[in-house]
């Protein structure tokens, strides 16, 4: 029988523990907004950009549940989505979060501080 | 009663000639439709596109690197068969493919394939070059406490990470057809329903639970293998390879498929290094990584290297005395097993000691060769005359894990007295399989060697 302590050594040095969800993010970028699969159908928010709190680095998103707000960080992932134009889905940055576009947002599963790990902003033809 | 005429004679004559031919001309348009077969539930509808849907890209299926007919994995020898016109080279013939899609030279040499799972905004520098795993025993290797952990580093998935959504990255990463990866032009994304159906294929494959070990083995190296794998003082495999398949538990229960850093990565003179080609380090899991990959199921490894993520060793030997050397206990793994050693001692193992544990394997991989040719000749004895060509797939592919089974022991020098009963099982499937008439006694032949094989290895109640 194993000790107890090293059941904790073990799983704190070796395992992959501090992230919370292994969606991968390379291949989710070329995704379009709302076809995200295991996500877009009741897993992320997706809506209109109703506002940007750049000082509380926070963005607030109106989807048919109603208003949500969530924070963004240094990781949070912002993609613009060019499909409808047919042309690649590239990085985008926080200026690209502009009032009235459609979004889709990430949080972060069990975050009480709901910060988001991607955006994707759709760009309109 | 009169006894009919020459001509009569004649007549009924080339009656029963014309109902031969009819017959045969049946049997051999069967024979031509060989998979898929009818897409008559979720299964064999995500059978179907696993190996024949190419989403409007590049001409690569799922299939393409998880090829049927060598255990759903690539390896040189088996890359060496294709011809040049094969979609996994569509990087040579291809010129929107030419850079920055796959290595040819690794992927010939090493059955190494390009991934950028670290993003694509530097492709001629930011990107990995992995092996492709099996996708064997899927519904007892994904789950985890923390949620489901697909590839070789557990989040090779979007969406929801989940083995569901495998697939749409799949086909982002591998099927497109420019480097601008615009869906709708370079490829389509596979339906809800099309993921439904390829998730219920590939959870259908290989083994639905995991064993129960200690197995009754018979051979004294094998056996003495599984009791070095279970020794928890001694080969500590069975911490994170419980039962021989890919969840851990350190005492405190099961924790389902885990996350470790393991050192293959700190491997000296790794094969793909030693050619001078571009190979940047693998940081496995997360973006940046976290330096973990998970852990793949054993029981079928024997006869699905090469091992690892990076391809790095080509037999089992190998692979397990991966976990005696520098890199593997100098790794955060390997110093952990040290710190709760009594002895500060990783993993330690002698050279007889690294041959019986792979051993155990290769006969643990024997025996699911043998369970899964059995399952598909004895399903195979159920079916009507017009399902001749599903059973013949389905004889097909148990003389392709008998011959599995065959090689897995042959090149472990295992078991003479069951190869031979293996061989004689393949004989018999293989006449089955072309046969019209003695298909069923053919089947119950090999099925009987089978099982006379498998007595070989193992006390069977």
């Amino acid at each position: 029988m194993l000790h107890r302590h090293l059941t904790l050594a073990i799983i704190i040095l070796s395992l992959g523990w501090g992230l919370d969800a292994f969606g991968q993010q390379a291949t989710e970028m070329f995704i379009p907004l709302g076809q995200s699969p295991g996500l877009s159908k009741g897993g992320s928010v997706i809506g209109t950009l109703e506002s940007m709190d750049p000082e509380k680095h926070s963005v607030t998103v109106v989807s048919l549940s109603g208003a949500q707000t969530v924070g963004i960080t240094d990781r949070t992932m912002i993609w613009l989505d060019l499909s409808q134009q047919k042309q690649p889905n590239r990085n985008g940055a926080i200026n690209d979060l502009q009032q009235g576009r459609r979004v889709e947002v990430k949080v972060r599963k069990g975050d009480p501080k709901a910060v988001a790990e991607w955006i994707k902003v759709q760009v309109s033809p | 009663m009169k006894w009919p005429t020459w001509g009569q004679w004649y007549q009924r004559v080339l009656g029963l000639i014309a109902l031969s031919c009819m017959i045969w001309a049946l049997s051999a348009v069967s024979a031509c439709v060989s998979v898929p077969v009818p897409a008559t539930d979720l299964v064999s509808k995500g059978r179907e596109i696993f190996f024949n849907e190419t989403f409007n890209g590049n001409g690569r299926t799922c299939g393409t690197c998880h090829p049927a007919q060598n255990n759903l994995v690539l390896d040189p020898a088996f890359i060496a068969t294709l011809p040049p016109t094969d979609p996994l080279f569509v990087a040579e013939f291809n010129p929107d493919l030419k850079k920055n899609f796959e290595n040819p030279k690794l992927m010939r040499q090493f059955g190494l394939i390009l991934e950028n799972l670290d993003g694509f905004d530097d492709l001629e520098n930011k990107f990995v070059m992995r092996g492709v795993p099996h996708v064997l025993a899927q519904r007892t290797s994904v789950n985890s406490n923390q949620g489901p952990r697909t590839g070789w580093s557990g989040d090779g998935a979007p969406g929801d990470g989940s083995l569901r959504s495998f697939a749409t990255g799949a086909v982002i990463q591998h099927f497109t057809k420019t480097l601008n990866r615009v869906s709708g032009v370079d490829f389509r994304l596979p339906t809800e329903e099309e993921l439904d159906a390829i998730e219920a294929f590939m959870l259908s494959l290989g083994r639905q639970q995991d064993l129960t070990l200690p197995l009754p083995l018979k051979g004294i190296v094998a056996k003495r293998g599984q009791d070095i794998f279970l020794d928890n003082q001694l080969g500590k495999c069975n911490l994170c390879h419980v039962n021989a398949g890919a969840t851990a538990n350190f005492g405190a229960g099961n924790i389902g498929n885990a996350n470790f850093n393991t050192g293959v990565e700190d491997l000296p003179d790794q094969p793909a290094d030693l050619t001078g080609e571009k190979n940047p380090p693998d940081d496995g899991f997360g973006r940046p990584g976290d330096g973990t990959f998970n852990t793949p199921p054993l029981v079928e490894a024997a006869d699905s290297g090469p091992f690892f993520h990076n391809n790095a060793i080509e037999t089992i030997e190998g692979a397990v005395a991966f976990y005696d050397g520098k890199a593997f206990n100098n790794s955060p793994a390997g110093r952990a097993l040290a710190a709760a050693d009594p002895n500060q001692v990783g993993i330690e193992l002698d050279g007889t000691q690294i041959v019986a544990i792979a051993a155990f394997l290769r006969v643990l991989n024997a025996l699911e060769n043998i369970r899964q040719s059995l399952e598909l000749l004895e399903s195979g004895a159920k079916t009507s005359f017009g399902e001749r060509a599903e059973d013949r797939e389905r004889i097909k592919r148990a003389v392709s894990e008998t011959q599995d089974s065959i090689k897995v022991l042959e090149n472990g020098g295992l078991h003479p007295d069951a190869v031979t009963h293996l061989l004689k099982a393949k004989e018999s499937a293989e006449k089955a399989h072309s046969s019209l008439f003695r298909r069923r006694a053919l089947v119950q032949q090999a099925v009987d060697e089978l099982r006379n094989a498998r007595t070989q290895l193992i006390e069977v109640s």
